[in-house]
Order: C-alpha cells, then sequence, then structure tokens
C-alpha cells in the first residue's frame, strides 16, 4: 500500500468508527519510521481515541523534536500531556494556542509585557478571560494567587455574564471591569489561561481553597423557596454545551438519551440554556421534570440552584464549573476521549473534589454512562 | 472576542480639544488593552473631524504594524511625522518600522531626528542604536545603547542589542556581560540564549553553545538565530545530520532564511555531496536574494568544483557595507584570485575589503600573509590586538603581526606573538601527543594483503610544510601526469586494508584520462600499507631542512587539521617522530620505487629535479614543468597561492636566521 493510499484508507476507516483498523493501517505503513508528518500527526489522534497515549505522546513529541518550529505540533503535544498529568511540561507548550490556523485572528495583540510570576509590587497587572465561561469559572480560583505572587494592583476583565458573581467573590482583585470596556494603566497583562503557567500550576495543588465563586444570598433564597415543594431529591440536568463549541457533537447530547435517569422519588429541574432548553418541555415518560431553563436569567441564578439541589447532572459544559466553584455537586458525563482537563482513568477530579466522573466507556456509548448514573442516582434517593 | 468591544461614539461635531483628546487617549488605553476595534473606530472619528491629524495617524500606524502589515504601517507614521509638530516617539517608531522594512537609510535619518528632538526617551537611542548597528557604525550604535541602558538600565532587550554590538566591535566578553545580566533579569529571553550560543560557537565551546541554542528554541521555537547557531555547533563537533535537521526545521517556517539556506549547503557540502550543496547554495540566492551568507555560500561551492570565475562572481556580489558575510566573501574572492594565479588583484581587493572592514583580524593576516608588511601595517594591526576580546580575533592578530614584525626585523617580537598565537589555537584544540607518537611507530606494521599492481598511482610524502604541493604541481604539468591533489581516499580507505589496492584504483582511474600516472599527496604513516596493497606504485619523498621547516610550522596558522603544530614541544616530538618513519619507509620500500627530492633543491634548480623526477617516471622530459606557474585553475591549502607565482628562495635558510629564536623554543 503507497502512503498515499494508506492515509486515505485510514481515514474512512475512522470516519466509520473503526479507529483501532485505521490506526492499523497507518502503523503499518510507517513502521520504517518516515512518512509525512500529518499522517504521524492523524495517528497520534487515532491513538489518542484508543486511550493509547504514551505511544501518542511518544509521536507529538517526536514530531516537536523533527519540526521545532510547528507551532501547531506543540499544542497536540501540550494536550497530551495536559490530558495525562504532565503540567509542568503541559502549560508550556499550551502557550501556543493562539498559533493555530483557527485561533491566531483571536490572540489579543495587548500591548504590555506578558507576566510570568514575578512579584510586581507597585505596578498594576491585567488579567484578562479568554473563551469559554467555564474556563473562567475554572481558573477564577487562582487570582488570588497571582495577586500573592505579583504584589500587584490586580485588574480582572471579565465576561460580562461573570463580573457580578466574580465582583462579589473578591478573589483579591483590586478592580473588575466588563470585557471590552477601557482598562485602567496597566504595566503587565496575563491572559486567564496563562495564569496556570505563570504560577507554574502543579497538579497537587489543586483543588485549592473551595468554593472560590459566592452565590448571591438573595437568589439562593428564591431559589429555595421555588423549589421547595419538589421531593428530594433534586437533580439539575444540562445535557448540551454550546452548539458553536468545536468540540460538541462529541460531548453534547439530548434529553432523551437521559430518559433512564427518570425514577420515581427523584426531581428533575433544568439549567440548560440555548435552543436545547426546549427539550424540557416534553420530557421522558417517567421523569418529574420542572422545566426551569426559562427563569435562569444569568449565571447568579445557576449558582443559587447550585445551593439548592442535590446534585448537576450534566454534560462538559459551563454549568459544572459553576457548580464546582460555589461548592455544589455535579456529576459530569463525558465522551470517551475527554477535554485535558478531565485526566484519564479516574472518576473524581482534582479540580473539584465533590464532583464525579462518569466515562464513555468506548467512543459513542452514552447509554452505558446513563445507564451507570441512574444507578448512582437510585442509590443517592434510597440513601436519602 | 473584538465583537464585544465597546465604546461611546464622539458626537460627530468633536468641537472641542478637549473631547478630541479624550478620544484619543481612550483610544491608545484600548491599542494598549488588546480592544483593537473601539481604538480604531476611535482614530477614525478623529480623522473624519480632523483630516491628517498625527496622534491618530500614528496609532494607526501602531495597529497597521501591530497586526503585520509594515507597508501600510509605514504610510501611516510617515505621514504623522509631517505633521510640525509630531514629537519624537513618532520618529522613533518610523525609524524601527523603516529598519524592520530594510530602508536603513530613511530609518537612520528618522532615527537621529528623534533623539535630536528629545534625547531622553530610553526608545528612541535603542532603536538608532540598532539601526546604526545594522549599517555597520557599531562604535556609534554602542554609544547610542548605552545611553538607553543608563535611561533604564534593567531594560533587558537594550541589554542584548548592546551586546550584538560589542560582539561585532570584537569585545566579546563585553557582550556576554550584557546577555548574562539580560538573563539574570529576565530567565526565559530567548535572544541572549542564542547570541551566547553564537558567541561559544566562536570560541570553539560547542558543547555550552548548543546548550544555550537549544534553550533559546525551547523558550521561542521560532527564533532562526537560533537554528543556524545549534547547527553551527553540530557541524563543529561534526555532526552534519544532526546540523541539517536543525536548518530543515528552521527552513520547514522560514523558507527564504538566507543564513540557514546557505549554512545548509555548506553541511551538505561537508557530506561530501558537493551537487546537492551547489543546488542548495543556488536555490539559497533565489530564495534570499540580498543575502551575502547565501552569495558566499555559493561561491564556495562553485569554487570545490573548479568553477573559479562563476565562483568569483558570486563572492563579488556579496557586498552589505560592514556585513560579517561580506568580509568573508570578500577574504574568499582574494583568496581564490591568489590560488590561481591573479596575486596583484588578490592584493588589491583585500586593501579594498580592509577599507570596508578595517577591523577584520582574518582579512588582515591573509593581507600580511601576501605581501611584506609596511610599519603602518604593524601599528594599526598591533592597535587592533590591543582592544580585541575575542580570542579567535586575538588569535589571526597575533598570527598577523608576529609575521608582521618578522618582515620588519623586529624578530624578538615578532617571535613572542607567533608564540601567543599559537598558544591561543592550541587552547582550541583536543591533541594526546603520545597517541600519535604511538600511531606513527604502529604504522611500521603493515599487514598483508593482496596487492594490486598497477602503476597508475604515484604518491608524494613528506613532512607537512616540505614542500610536496610544490613537486605536484611541477609534475602535473606533465601531460602524462594528472594531479589530484591531496585525495581523502587513502585515508578513508585504509581500515579495510585488504580492498584497499582495488578500491582506491577504482576511484582514481577515472581522474586519469588516459594520463599514465595520477599524482597524489598521501599521509606519511600510510606508505607501508599503499605499497602492499599497490605494489608497482611509485613514491616521491620530499624532504626539507628540519629547521625550516620547523619555523614554517611554527610561522603560520592552517587552514588543515594539523593539530601538532601549535605547541613547540608537540610539534618537536611530531617532527623527530615522522622523520624517522619517513627514514624507515625509505630504507625497507625498493629503491627503484622511492625518489628522494629536497625541496632546497628544487628551487635552486628546477630544471634538474623536475628532470631527476621525470626520469624516475620514465616520462620525455616537458618544459612545460618549468612554467608550473602558470598553469591554469586553482591550488588549495596554507599558503598554496605561491605556487602561482614564480619560485623564489625567500624561505629557504629561514630556520638558519631564526636558529637562536627556534632553539629557544626547543625546535
Amino acid at each position: 500500500m503507497t502512503l498515499e493510499e494508506a492515509d486515505q484508507q485510514s481515514r474512512a476507516l475512522a470516519a466509520a468508527g473503526h479507529v483501532e483498523q485505521a490506526a492499523l493501517v497507518l502503523q503499518q505503513v510507517l513502521a520504517g519510521g518516515n512518512g509525512p508528518a500529518k499522517m504521524w500527526r492523524f495517528l497520534a489522534v487515532l491513538l489518542k481515541h484508543l486511550h493509547r497515549m504514551e505511544e501518542a505522546k511518544a509521536i507529538q513529541d517526536m514530531l516537536v523534536r523533527h519540526f521545532p518550529g510547528d507551532l501547531p505540533m506543540r499544542f497536540d503535544l501540550a494536550e497530551t500531556l495536559l490530558v495525562t498529568g504532565d503540567f509542568r511540561r503541559g502549560w508550556r507548550e499550551y502557550r501556543w494556542r493562539y498559533s493555530l490556523d483557527h485561533t491566531k485572528a483571536m490572540e489579543r495583540l495587548v500591548q504590555r509585557p506578558r507576566w510570568e510570576g514575578e512579584p510586581a509590587p507597585g505596578r498594576t497587572l491585567l488579567v484578562h478571560d479568554e473563551q469559554g465561561y467555564g474556563d473562567t469559572f475554572q481558573f477564577l480560583r487562582l487570582l488570588p494567587e497571582a495577586k500573592r505572587r505579583s504584589g500587584a494592583r490586580l485588574v480582572l476583565e471579565v465576561n460580562h455574564e461573570t463580573l457580578e458573581i466574580a465582583r462579589r467573590s473578591g478573589l483579591g482583585v483590586d478592580e473588575m471591569l466588563p470585557r471590552g470596556t477601557l482598562p485602567p494603566r496597566f504595566d503587565l497583562h496575563c491572559e486567564m489561561m496563562s495564569l496556570p503557567q505563570a504560577l507554574g500550576l502543579r497538579l497537587e495543588d489543586l483543588p485549592g481553597p473551595l468554593p472560590y465563586l459566592l452565590p448571591d444570598p438573595a437568589r439562593v433564597a428564591k431559589w429555595r423557596e421555588r423549589l421547595a415543594p419538589l421531593p428530594r431529591p433534586i437533580v439539575a440536568l444540562c445535557w448540551a454545551g454550546r452548539p458553536t463549541h468545536h468540540n460538541d457533537a462529541n460531548r453534547s447530547m439530548t434529553l432523551a438519551d437521559l430518559a433512564p435517569l427518570g425514577m420515581p422519588g427523584v426531581s428533575f429541574i433544568t439549567v440548560q440554556k440555548g435552543p436545547a432548553a426546549e427539550q424540557a418541555k416534553a420530557p421522558p415518560a417517567g421523569m418529574a421534570m420542572t422545566p426551569t431553563s426559562d427563569e435562569i436569567e444569568d449565571f447568579d441564578d445557576t449558582a443559587a440552584i447550585a445551593q439548592v439541589v442535590d446534585v448537576l447532572i450534566s454534560v462538559d459544559s459551563s454549568p459544572v464549573h459553576l457548580f464546582g466553584a460555589t461548592g455544589g455537586c455535579a456529576w459530569v458525563m463525558l465522551p470517551h476521549l475527554p477535554d485535558w482537563r478531565w485526566l484519564l482513568g479516574r472518576n473524581d477530579t482534582p479540580w473539584y473534589p465533590r464532583h464525579r466522573l462518569f466515562r464513555q466507556p468506548r467512543p459513542g456509548d452514552w447509554p452505558s454512562v446513563v445507564q451507570a448514573m441512574a444507578q448512582a442516582l437510585a442509590t443517592l434517593r434510597d440513601a436519602a | 472576542m473584538q465583537g464585544h468591544v465597546r465604546d461611546r461614539f464622539l458626537s460627530t461635531s468633536l468641537s472641542s480639544v478637549q473631547a478630541l483628546q479624550d478620544a484619543l487617549s481612550r483610544a491608545n488605553q484600548h491599542w494598549n488593552a488588546g480592544h483593537l476595534v473601539p481604538a480604531e473606530q476611535l482614530c477614525q472619528q478623529v480623522l473624519a473631524a480632523w483630516p491628517g491629524q498625527p496622534d491618530a495617524l500614528h496609532l494607526l500606524g501602531l495597529m497597521a504594524h501591530g497586526l503585520g502589515n509594515l507597508d501600510l504601517a509605514i504610510q501611516h507614521v510617515r505621514a504623522a511625522c509631517q505633521a510640525p509638530r509630531a514629537p519624537a516617539l513618532y520618529f522613533s517608531n518610523l525609524a524601527e518600522m523603516c529598519r524592520q522594512r530594510g530602508l536603513l537609510a530613511e530609518a537612520e535619518t528618522a532615527g537621529r531626528r528623534a533623539v535630536s528632538m528629545n534625547n531622553t526617551l530610553p526608545g528612541a537611542w535603542n532603536n538608532l542604536g540598532i539601526i546604526l548597528q545594522e549599517r555597520g557604525n557599531f562604535t556609534e550604535s554602542r554609544q547610542c545603547l548605552e545611553r538607553s541602558l543608563a535611561l533604564q538600565p534593567d531594560n533587558v532587550e537594550v541589554l542584548n542589542n548592546l551586546g550584538n554590538t560589542c560582539l561585532r566591535l570584537g569585545l566579546g566578553a563585553e557582550a556576554e556581560r550584557h546577555w548574562q545580566r539580560a538573563l539574570a533579569l529576565r530567565p526565559g529571553y530567548a535572544q541572549p540564549h542564542s547570541n551566547l550560543a553564537f558567541l561559544l560557537n566562536a570560541r570553539g565551546e560547542h558543547d555550552r553553545a548548543a546548550e544555550h541554542a537549544q534553550e533559546a528554541i525551547d523558550i521561542e521555537p521560532r527564533l532562526a538565530d537560533a537554528y543556524v547557531n545549534l547547527a553551527a555547533a553540530e557541524t563543529a563537533r561534526g555532526r552534519h545530520a544532526q546540523a541539517l535537521h536543525w536548518l530543515d526545521g528552521l527552513l520547514a517556517f522560514a523558507p527564504g532564511h538566507g543564513i540557514g539556506l546557505a549554512a545548509r549547503a555548506m553541511v551538505m557540502q561537508a557530506l561530501g555531496q558537493p551537487e546537492a550543496a551547489l543546488d542548495a547554495a543556488r536555490r539559497a540566492v533565489e530564495a534570499a536574494p540580498h543575502s551575502d551568507e547565501a552569495r558566499n555560500a555559493l561561491g564556495l561551492c562553485l569554487r570545490d568544483m573548479g568553477r573559479v570565475e562563476p565562483a568569483l562572481a558570486a563572492f563579488a556580489e556579496a557586498r552589505a557595507p560592514g556585513g560579517q558575510a561580506a568580509a568573508k566573501a570578500a577574504l574568499n574572492h582574494a583568496t581564490l584570485l591568489a590560488e590561481t594565479g591573479r596575486v596583484a588583484e588578490a592584493r588589491q581587493g583585500l586593501a579594498a575589503a580592509l577599507a570596508a572592514h578595517p577591523r577584520n583580524a582574518a582579512l588582515w593576516l591573509a593581507s600580511l600573509e601576501m605581501q611584506p608588511a609596511t610599519e603602518a601595517a604593524a601599528e594599526q594591526v598591533e592597535l587592533l590586538l590591543a582592544e580585541a576580546e575575542a580570542p579567535q580575533d586575538r588569535l589571526l592578530l597575533h598570527f598577523a603581526l608576529g609575521k608582521a614584525l618578522l618582515d620588519l626585523g623586529e624578530d624578538d617580537r615578532g617571535f613572542h606573538h607567533l608564540g601567543a598565537g599559537n598558544a591561543l589555537r592550541r587552547a582550541t584544540l583536543r591533541y594526546d601527543a603520545d597517541a600519535m607518537a604511538a600511531g606513527l611507530r604502529a604504522a611500521r606494521e603493515v599487514p598483508e594483503v593482496a596487492g594490486e599492481a598497477d602503476p597508475l598511482p604515484v604518491f608524494i610524502l613528506g613532512l607537512p610544510r616540505a614542500g610536496m604541493a610544490l613537486v605536484e604541481q611541477v609534475l602535473a604539468a606533465h601531460p602524462s601526469l594528472h594531479g589530484a591533489g591531496a585525495l581523502p581516499h587513502v585515508a578513508a580507505l585504509a581500515p579495510r586494508p585488504e580492498t584497499l589496492g582495488t578500491e582506491y584504483l577504482a576511484r582514481v582511474r577515472p581522474l586519469a584520462e588516459g594520463r599514465r600516472h595520477v599524482l597524489d599527496r598521501v599521509p606519511l604513516p600510510h606508505a607501508g600499507l599503499l605499497h602492499r596493497a599497490l605494489p608497482a606504485a611509485r613514491f616521491i619523498h620530499v624532504g626539507r631542512d628540519a629547521r625550516d621547516l620547523a619555523f614554517s610550522c611554527h610561522a603560520r596558522l592552517f587552514a588543515e587539521d594539523l593539530p601538532f603544530a601549535y605547541a613547540p614541544g608537540e610539534l618537536g616530538a611530531y617532527l623527530r617522530e615522522a622523520s624517522a618513519l619517513a627514514d624507515h619507509w625509505r630504507a625497507t620500500l625498493p629503491a627503484a620505487q622511492w625518489l628522494e627530492v629536497r625541496y632546497e633543491a628544487v628551487v635552486s634548480d628546477l630544471e634538474g629535479q623536475a628532470r631527476r623526477m621525470l626520469e624516475f617516471l620514465g616520462l620525455a622530459w616537458h618544459p612545460g614543468c618549468l612554467e608550473f606557474h602558470r598553469r591554469r585553475g586553482r591550488v588549495a591549502g596554507t599558503g598554496a597561492w605561491r605556487l602561482r607565482t614564480p619560485l623564489d628562495a625567500g624561505s629557504i635558510g629561514l630556520g638558519q636566521r631564526y636558529a637562536a629564536h627556534l632553539a629557544a623554543l626547543g625546535l
């Protein structure tokens, strides 16, 4: 088989879900050690999907050594390093996240040096959040440490939707601004997702003080009252992430997929936002559903719900982080190859000790995940 | 992300100066924070109210620059600088943008304007400093960068730039201090690591150079210089494949990188692939037409393929003022002229090159080697030596000054400098004198091998500097003889003695092109083995006065690999061992196939000795042998250009003249 044929065949096999055979085809033609970089790169992706992380890492490492100036290949390696818990090298290569074809235009051209973790008393440090809400909730925990380490006047520029809860939580920040407003004069800046690298964040540093985001007591009271009539346990549901997320097809599901969770003695509400929230109007039979999505105005409502319900059952989306950051409990449904932050081979997460992870045993196998959750939910109900 | 950014729009009238100032101030703050959309909107509104408003134009220029549109940026900032009250900062930014665009003359004008308007801007002095560095005006560049540093003592970029200028001034130790300080202030700064790698390579500390270059690449994977420096460290350590790997890594993201392409050509050359090297050099010139490194590499590839005129043309085209590569190319140009018999042109070329690069040590050495020294030249070299810090420069200047002082009759000082030059060279070498002596003795044990009785090869051998190249050139003027130079084959094939004869003949036969013999200068230790493997081959051994020979070795910096030549004790020991080995071969190889020739005899009676040698080879007399120096083509090697000039006896008896100095050295 020529390299070109192997390339086409492996892509066809992978597209049809035959990842193992696809990897085998590539491994056979690449066994001599030669072959185009794009095929090696694809083989590494396939191996990651097969959870053969060490092999994938070896290939990506080899590619980085071979093409040291290729920044997208470094980012590939970063994701593998992080998912296997190698934070030290992982954060270092993660700095190339704005050097990919589809992210280049997203890098913010800040005209001041980046903070590298050094003491900076008497100076002003601007920290700004990046893309997803979930990332922001997850990494806001690092702001008090950034303040302590830098000794600088700390200015946080954060998305409008997160501003209120961030202000209320303090986080060691001296001044908070909604994203895009005119910041005060500053000397140094740091993207929120560059803080781990600047601070040298290690796995054993997690989770840090919890909770670090504080809900609005008035909203908590409102939701306590609102949900008081529902029999416990009360489960909040979120089954779809932001549809524009690059990996959404892999992480999102439908409410109907969650039908096995419906059982006597368990109440369900929804924190799902976006078009998928509509599905709550026709819940699966046997699911005691109180659709609440329309009553959620902002993240303060979600944070308040986190204080009232017994558990959030959710795909990998921002409410998981908001629940964790405010001390709530979530059960997270993860695809077979999850985002790097969930690591591998464990059903807990160092980021949020109360959370439980339910992983697909094989690619696309949501039914097994839901089945396992249904059992756990029954146990929770019976213990209550 | 930028779509989220909002700022209040201005009233369309912008009636008050206050409103305009406010808008510009907010535009600047937005730009600093990375909010491009409101920054641009505010600028455009200011310009709509006040066409040509310089502050708005300047900021638009910065934004265009930040987004990678250099031409548009220059256009905006140039226009901003047209305003009568344009501040120094705008000229300074225009200067830097012009430098990045290669518009060095405009850059220098704008940079000087900036510091004359305001001499307290550290950035303006820094920008002018690096422009002057690129213009080759290192002294003034250093002054500018030192002023910048005085205004901002902890600015790591200025420290890095100042280090670069110091390096160009030959002040390696000072450059190193600046780079180390920059790294102490900011350990994750890639540039000083790469620059240190360059410096360490020049000092021969290739392992440490490689570490620094690797660190630079880890920090900044697209720092092109670091790849070039790492490849240089690999090449110097003989790891050509690794060098190629780093250069390919560089060219993967910077396909038009002139120095990288040129270095790649030189690596192919070192890997013994001249055609591929030439091809790479051609592509280098094509991809980087302004790169002198590329032209120099092309010249070297052409030269080594015997294509003299195209090589000279390639060297001549490298002429960026003050450029390091241009100086190298000028030296290669002059040397090639001399090596092809155009010595007068070579001297003129070196004089012109020294006018352009008056501090270049290699040019001074070449120039003094090629003509008797004047008092003025010796003084200039002495001044340079007093200021030079880089060991490589000091080494070259010591040899140059030593030669010059001997020319001028100042023997004591001359020998002092030759000694210093030798010691510096010795310090860069790894050489085991005992192993060498043992090797020369072990060569007498010759293995039994099957011979190929072919009379084609004629081997010329002797001690270094004995005159083997001269003998070869005299004989090679004969139509039945081909002078092959010093072929690498014997050394390469010697480890497999049983196939040496057949393999050697297979490689050499195509060179003969019908001529009866091929002349090859071979290392003395291989004579015994060569006689076994090629029993019909003949040997011409060239001898020379021992003290003349010792002086010649001591007085020269060799391009070739002669590691024993730089410490008098080691040199003396080597010459004694090698002479003993020559005596052994003379006594043991068949007399009919061994001819002794004296260098002094060839110089004093060329015709008599040429006839003697031709007779030994069974060839008829050919008068061309007397005109050997008129032969065309290049003769390569340290000092070999002399073989393109008529013979003179100038180097005979120098051992006698300097007997006392040589004796003091134990030679």
